[in-house]
Order: structure tokens, then sequence, then C-alpha cells
């Protein structure tokens, strides 16, 4: 338990301090620094599972964290902080174009910000069901404010579909809960049990059809909190209206807890050797999602909406991968998204900031107006598309490949067409945004500044493909 | 087949979200919704005095924040943003009711595809089912039929209430820490979603879902 607390002790204070504190300025930096901190914490504890030393970290009962867990709160805590720190610059840009917010909203959005980070955590380290359930949906209460900060009609409309449509989704999965808990009451464990660790060690005996109800229900209730499909119209409106820190949060870490719910399940259903079931309805609604996204990014207006398509686009290829049941490539595939959109997310705001308009009819000429927010916006398109050299190149070449059997060489044929038809898509936006005559009133507000997260991100993305060796994400 | 205390109080429980679906007046939707969830406390505490003692307390719990705490908030919003109907938008309210009822006759028949979950007596166990189904299918027909946006939050609480119901008549009871928690996040969701009530309301001048549709591709 004292670990638990060492490592939420960060976010807390940090949460209190923010609505406590009166100058919201000096809260920005202090947010943002500590998250560093709040990363080396997390990294110091999740060292000995990263290096290899240890398989499982053990903190109470229900709540332990493997490799993979490990990953991704890392992963989430990075996102989080590059966030954070480009926020700083983002609000203060914000307030040079007379966008000027009341203070008190600052403290709601850092005190959020940070419980949201908690809520996130969360969901890796929690080891039983219930638990999972309650975090994912912490995190759409704790984002809810996030996405309403500029507290104009839109963000309104957007919040309140946000919050109903994940919430009734999360409810599905709470039904689907209460199945698998179900089906836990048969063979050895009498009272029945939520425990993920447990539930596998005794897979065989669950009950599969309650399982296999629970399966589905969960698939479909946390599926709607990372956008599948049919259930996604959520999210393209809470990303977009959004502020620009908060979407790269949603897309580059909440989308992730919500997978790993599914990833969670999904590991008791292969447990109990129905491994076929599970790929079946995984990489089926995976495909269908990815080739649904490549659909809807053909036709867009509107910039930000554009990169939320893509998310649902990765998030279709991530199903894939929890679908072939790979772990590594899941982290993967994650990773290198959360690395490109996260920049993408930053760069659109500070765009669409200068430009006056997220309509993409409006935006064109970056290039001549802002060089380094142009270059650094093409590469991050790049990433995120899938383009040789970057990270996100190697893990869909891996995941195409795995997916590539003669028995599923429909899924691969219409992975690797839809791949194409967004990557086309998305160039030939961003090409109509980096070309042509600059604006007259484009605005940039301290551009290289404003450069330095997205610029991080994509280099990590670049190392991430240039140096990938499956050293880096065997055994997860 | 005559019925136990506890599968009354559990089906009795899926009749007044049935009578729910057939008003349209805000506050009598409240007061369905507050007798509903007293069914459900009643239905816990008798679980309770069979199988663990533990459900007392989430009886207790449940009666002092679902059935008066949240509906009382509510009405208070309600009254606040002055919402009193709800017209509803594809389906009038009577028929809806009856939709409800037909419903509840396709959740006795689903019922029965269910494997058997819990060894106390087969009949209860589908009762149990029954209600719980019949509740989470009510609570879907009113968020997909009301219009207004305090609506979506009690269709979103009678959802819950069938899950609910149907962890309690189908299993021994999850975890008292799970149950803890489920209801804390149901209670800061309400809160958050009524808060948005307020800015709706300030904002659009009116409280209609439906009519939330400047958002689109």
């Amino acid at each position: 338990m004292g670990q638990l607390l060492l490592l939420s002790a960060i976010p807390l204070i940090l949460a209190f301090l923010s609505l406590a504190a009166a100058d919201e300025r000096s809260v920005r930096r202090i947010v943002a620094a500590m998250l560093w901190a709040q990363i080396a914490v997390v990294g110091w504890f999740v060292a000995p599972l990263l290096l290899g030393a240890q398989t499982l970290l053990s903190f109470a009962p229900d709540f332990c964290l493997d490799r993979l867990g490990a990953c991704f709160v890392m992963l989430t805590t990075t996102v989080v902080a590059c966030a954070a720190t480009h926020a700083d610059t983002f609000f203060a840009g914000e307030a040079e174009h007379g966008h000027i917010h009341n203070p008190a909203h600052f403290k709601i959005f850092y005190a959020c910000l940070n419980m949201f980070l908690l809520a996130m955590s969360a969901v890796f380290i929690c080891d039983n069901l219930g638990y999972i359930w309650i975090s994912v949906e912490a995190t759409t209460l704790f984002s809810a404010p996030l996405v309403y900060f500029d507290r104009t009609k839109n963000a309104l409309e957007a919040t309140w579909k946000y919050l109903i449509i994940c919430s009734v989704g999360i409810a599905f999965a709470l039904l689907g809960t209460v199945f698998v808990f179900a089906s836990s009451q048969h063979g050895a464990i009498v009272q029945g049990s939520l425990n993920i660790t447990k539930l596998v060690a005794h897979a065989s005996e669950l009950d599969y059809s309650l399982l296999r109800l629970g399966f589905i229900f969960c698939l479909l209730g946390y599926g709607t909190k990372a956008g599948i499909f049919p259930l996604h119209s959520w999210l393209p409106d809470a990303h977009s209206e959004a502020p620009a820190p908060a979407s790269a949060m949603l897309s580059g870490a909440l989308l992730n807890c919500a997978l790993f719910g599914i990833w969670r399940v999904s590991r008791i259903v292969v447990a109990s050797h129905h491994h076929a079931f599970a790929y079946e309805m995984v990489t089926v609604l995976g495909t269908l999602t990815v080739v649904a996204a490549a659909i809807f990014l053909i036709r867009q207006h509107s910039f930000k909406r554009m990169w939320a398509y893509s998310s649902i686009e990765n998030v279709g290829l991530i199903l894939v991968a929890i679908g072939i049941g790979s772990g590594a490539l899941f982290f993967l595939q994650a990773l290198n998204h959360s690395l490109a959109k996260v920049a993408l997310f930053l760069l659109s705001g500070n765009i669409a900031q200068a430009a006056g308009s997220k309509r993409l009819h409006d935006l064109h000429g970056v290039w001549k107006a802002s060089p380094p927010l142009g270059l650094l916006l093409a590469l991050a398109a790049l990433a995120v598309t899938g383009a040789p050299p970057f990270g996100a190149f190697v893990s869909e070449m891996l995941i195409f490949q795995s997916s590539a059997t003669p028995a599923h060489w429909l899924v691969a044929t219409l992975l690797v067409v839809a791949v194409a038809i967004a990557f086309v898509a998305v160039m030939t936006h961003v090409g109509r945004i980096l070309l042509g005559g600059a604006k007259a009133d484009f605005r940039a507000f301290k551009p290289v500044l404003a450069s330095l997260v997205p610029g991080a991100l994509v280099i990590g993305s670049l190392v991430m493909g240039v140096f990938a060796h499956p050293r880096f994400w065997e055994g997860l | 087949m005559t019925l136990s205390i506890y599968e009354l109080a559990v089906l009795s429980a899926s009749i007044l979200a049935i009578f729910l679906l057939g008003t349209t007046y805000i506050r009598t939707n409240l007061g369905f919704y507050s007798a509903q969830t007293m069914a459900i406390a009643a239905a816990t505490m008798l679980a309770g005095s069979q199988r663990e003692p533990h459900l007392y307390v989430i009886a207790l719990i449940i009666l002092l924040l679902k059935a008066v705490g949240i509906p009382v908030f509510l009405i208070w919003i309600a009254d606040r943003i002055d919402a009193q109907t709800d017209a509803g938008t594809y389906l009038p309210a009577p028929l809806s009711m009856h939709l409800g009822i037909l419903l509840l006759g396709a959740s006795y028949i689903l019922s029965s595809e269910l494997p058997m979950m819990l060894g106390h007596g087969q009949g209860s166990s589908r009762i149990g089912a029954t209600a719980a189904m019949s509740l989470l299918f009510s609570g879907i027909l009113v968020m997909l039929t009301r219009r207004i946006a305090i609506s979506q939050i009690i269709g979103f609480l009678m959802i819950e209430n069938g899950i609910y119901l149907f962890a309690l008549t189908q299993t021994h009871g999850m975890p008292m820490m799970v149950e803890m928690g489920i209801l804390l996040d149901v209670l800061v969701g309400v809160m958050i979603a009524g808060l948005l009530l307020f800015r709706i309301k300030k904002s659009f001048e009116h409280i209609d879902a439906s009519q939330l549709t400047q958002l689109k591709d």
C-alpha cells in the first residue's frame, strides 16, 4: 500500500495545489515540472520490470504490475507530462490571441489533469476487473472538465455527448464484468472472483457461455470508450472541441486505457483455450474500424477532427494486434501512435491558434508562415500514417505480417488497403495546409518554444523506427 | 408458482420502471426512480439475510444515496432549470410503456436462455434475471425515446440499476469494495452531469438533448 501511495503522491499533491494556488501561471509551470519528476518516480518503480529483473511487481492484493502494464504506465505518464509542458506555451499563446480564460477554469483544468493521470495509471495497476472498470469510468469523469475547458457551446455539446455516451458504453462493460464474475462461480472459485490473475489461472474451469457473454459486453463497453467503429461518435467531437493539450491526452493516453481493458479480458478468454473466438471478435471489429476510419478521413473539414479519425484508425490497428494476441505488438503500435499523435494534436493547437480557425478550408501556407511548425506537422503526419522510417511503419508492418495468414487473407488485404487510403487522405489534407500562400494574419506564438515538445516526440518516433530492435519488446 | 418476498421486491423494481416509461413529468419520473431503487434496496436487504451480511451495508448506502440523495439532487436541478415535462422524441409515453411491458415478457423468455448461475432455487434466479433485464431494457428505452438531457441521466441510472440487480440476483454479490467504487463513480457522474445541465440551460436556453447537433463532419 505504501508503494501505491508513493506512486500517486505527486499527482495528488499537484491536484490539491492547483485548486489552492492563487497564481495560475505558476501552477502551470509547477505542474509541468513536477510531472517530469513523476516520470522519474514511476521509472524508478518499474525499472526492475523493464530491465527484466522481475516479471511481476505486486503492490497489494488486486494491485500489481506486469511488464506490459509497466510500459503503459510509463507511456501514459510521459504523454501527460508532455501535454502539460506544452500547455504552458499553448495557454500563454491563447492569452496573447485574446482568448482570456477565467483563472478558476485553469484551477479546475489542472486539478482534473492530475486526477485524470492517476485514474489512467490505475487502469494498468489494478489486477481486478471491478477496479479496472471503476478506474476507466473515473477517467471519463475527470476528463469531462478538460473537454469543457473552453466553455463554448460546442465544447458543452461535446462534453455532454462524451459524458453520456461513454458512461452508457462503460455501463455495458460493467454488465460484462458481472458476467465474467458469474462465470467464475462455477468450478474452483466458489465465491467468485474478479482478480484477473486468479481468473487466468482457473480459466478452463470458468463457465464458457457466461465468459463469452462477458467478453462481448466488455469489448463493446470498453470499445465505446476506445472509439471502435459504430460506437465512435463521441470521439471526434470531444477531441476537436477540447483544448489541444487535453486532446493530446485523450488520444495519446486515454484510448490506450480503454484498449488495455479489452486486452485484460481477452487474456482470460485466450487462457480458457478459446483463441479463435477472441481473435475473430476483436480482429473483425478492429478491421471494420480501420476501414471505416479510412473512409471518414477522405472527407474532412476540420483539422482536429481529422486527427481524431486517424486515432480511430489506429485504435482499429491496435485492436487487430490485441486480436492476434501479441502484447508486444499492442504496446508497440500504441507507443508509436501516442508519440506521433500527441505531437500532432499539440502542433494543431498552435497552428489553429495562429490561424484563428480549425477549419481545413481556412488553413493554408503554414510552411511559409512558420517553417518550424510546418516542418514538424509534415514529419508528425508522416509518422502517424506509418510512413518509413518512423516507428509506426515497423509496428504496422509487423501487424500486417502477423494477420496475413491464409485463413484470414481478407483481414490483411482490407487492412493494407485501408491504411493506404488513410495515408493518401491525410497527406492530401496536410499538403493543402502546408502549401499555398501564407495567411496574412497568421501569427504563431513563440513557434520555436512551441516546437520543442512536438519535436522531441517526432524524434522519439524516428528513433523507434530506425533503431527498432526485437529486443526492445521481446517478452512483453 | 408463488413468489417469495424477495422475488416480489425484485419484480416490483422492474414494474416501477415500466410505470416510469409511461409518465412524462420529470418529478414523477424521479419519484418512480426513487421507488424502484428502494425496491432494489429492499431486495438487497432480503438477500443479505440469506447470504452475505455485507449486503446490509450496501442496501443502506443504496437507500441513502441512490434512492434519496440522487433523486433529491435531480429534482432540485429540474426545479432550478425549469424542466417539468419531457414530451419524448420518437415514441409517445403510453406506447413506450407498452413496449416496456412487451420487453418484460421478452426478458422472461430470454432469461431461460441464460445459463443458470446460482444454485439456490432455479425460479428465484430466473425471476431475478427477468427483472434485471427488463430494468436494463427500460433504461435503454428511456435513453432512446426521451428528449431532454435530464431524462438521459435518469435512463443511465436505470441501466445502472438493472446491472446492479443482475449482479445481485445472479451472483453471490460483487465484492464490497467494487460495489462502493461503482457507487462513487455513479454519484460523481450524476453530479458532473447535473452541473453540465445548468450550463446547457444557460448557453442554449433549452435542455433538449436531441437539438445538440452542432458538431458533425
